[in-house]
């Protein structure tokens, strides 16, 4: 299990990345798939989770569309346009904020 | 193995019991812990249904659902503030902007009459009824949707019956400004006058827009917001 504390930033990024490559997903498929994408490593609380979406959708990133699975509503959520632009946006700041992280803990590398 | 009928409605009374009071952060709970449920079953499938959906559950944390309903209110409220900012404006371009000057002019001619505050304080005492019946008789009606166990969604009652938080409380907040201070409007200046004049014309256009422009479009905005909104409603 890694340090969940250094994941907890990136939250909103991971969600934006994954909705992007998948077009629309539901709260608990996005937890299995970031299981699955890291074997294990990052598990995403729901009580994170859920705010984090209510958080994207409220700022006009996330929009959500309802569809009736087997006996229950399933509540999917897929990116706005402007949902789009920012994950660019936040994928490039945190290629930044990697590399920054390199420059950091591992200089020797990071001035070959 | 599937979590059946009987059980996803065991869940929504589960919901229910942890606070969960909205239909729209029930279902959406709901379909997780039935999810989940079913995931746990694939590993463990002699678990009965209570104790699966116990591991579920423990999932969210010790706080429970409390994260979730608090980010889906301050998500909903950020909305609600939206709208009615959207139907406020409406009332600053052509055709409403005439009758909002109108509005303004009337307040800047009105203040400049001998003891006009007592009108005003009496305006203001109007409209402070008015909120409390509906907040009275809304909170009647939420009451006994509840007791019928009719779906209610986040933004149904902030419409219905918590807008009050705004309108009723900026009115009192007037009203008790002018009667502590004991106002004299004769003895302002102009300046001040316009100033006036202009937040008493916003205050009443977002008084009439979250008393009655709202709650009479409430349908259509519901609609607009909730895409489940109809299928919860034709079921």
């Amino acid at each position: 299990m890694g340090n969940q504390k250094l994941f907890k930033g990136s939250l909103q990024t991971i969600i934006l990345k994954l909705l992007e490559e998948n077009d629309k997903m539901y709260g608990y498929e996005i937890t299995q798939k970031v299981k699955e994408l890291t074997r294990g490593e990052l598990n995403i609380t729901e009580g994170a989770l859920y705010p984090a979406l209510h958080k994207l959708e409220a700022e006009g990133l996330l929009e959500v569309e309802v569809a009736k699975v087997g006996n229950r509503l399933r509540k999917y959520y897929k990116l706005t346009e402007s949902g789009a632009k920012e994950t660019v946006n936040k994928l490039a700041e945190m290629q930044e904020f990697l590399k920054t992280m390199q420059y950091l803990v591992n200089p020797k590398l990071s001035l070959e | 193995m599937k979590v059946n009928e009987q059980q996803i409605d065991q869940l929504f009374e589960f919901t229910r019991k942890h606070y969960v009071e909205y239909y729209d952060v029930q279902s959406e709970l709901v379909d997780h812990l039935a999810n989940d449920i079913e995931e746990i079953w694939k590993e463990h499938p002699n678990l009965t249904f209570m104790q699966a959906r116990d591991r579920a559950f423990k999932k969210f944390g010790i706080f429970g659902f409390a994260d979730v309903i608090k980010a889906r209110e301050s998500a909903m409220t950020k909305k609600y503030w939206k709208l009615i900012l959207r139907f406020t404006q409406e009332w600053f371009s052509p055709p409403k902007i005439v009758f909002t000057l109108g509005l303004f002019f009337g307040f800047f001619m009105l203040f400049q009459l001998p003891n006009i505050e007592y009108f005003i304080l009496s305006g203001l005492a109007i409209g402070i009824c008015i909120e409390v019946y509906n907040w009275f008789m809304g909170k009647k009606q939420r009451q006994f949707r509840e007791q019928k166990k009719e779906k209610l969604f986040l933004l149904e009652a902030m419409i219905g019956t918590t807008r009050n938080g705004f309108s009723g409380l900026a009115l009192i907040n007037f009203f008790n400004l002018m009667n502590l201070t004991s106002f004299d409007f004769s003895s302002f200046s102009t300046e001040w006058l316009v100033v006036l004049s202009l937040v008493m014309t916003i205050l009443v256009i977002m008084f009439n827009v979250c008393t009655f422009v709202l709650p009479n479009k409430a349908q259509e905005l519901l609609e607009e917001t909730y895409p489940e909104y109809k299928i919860v409603k034709s079921l």
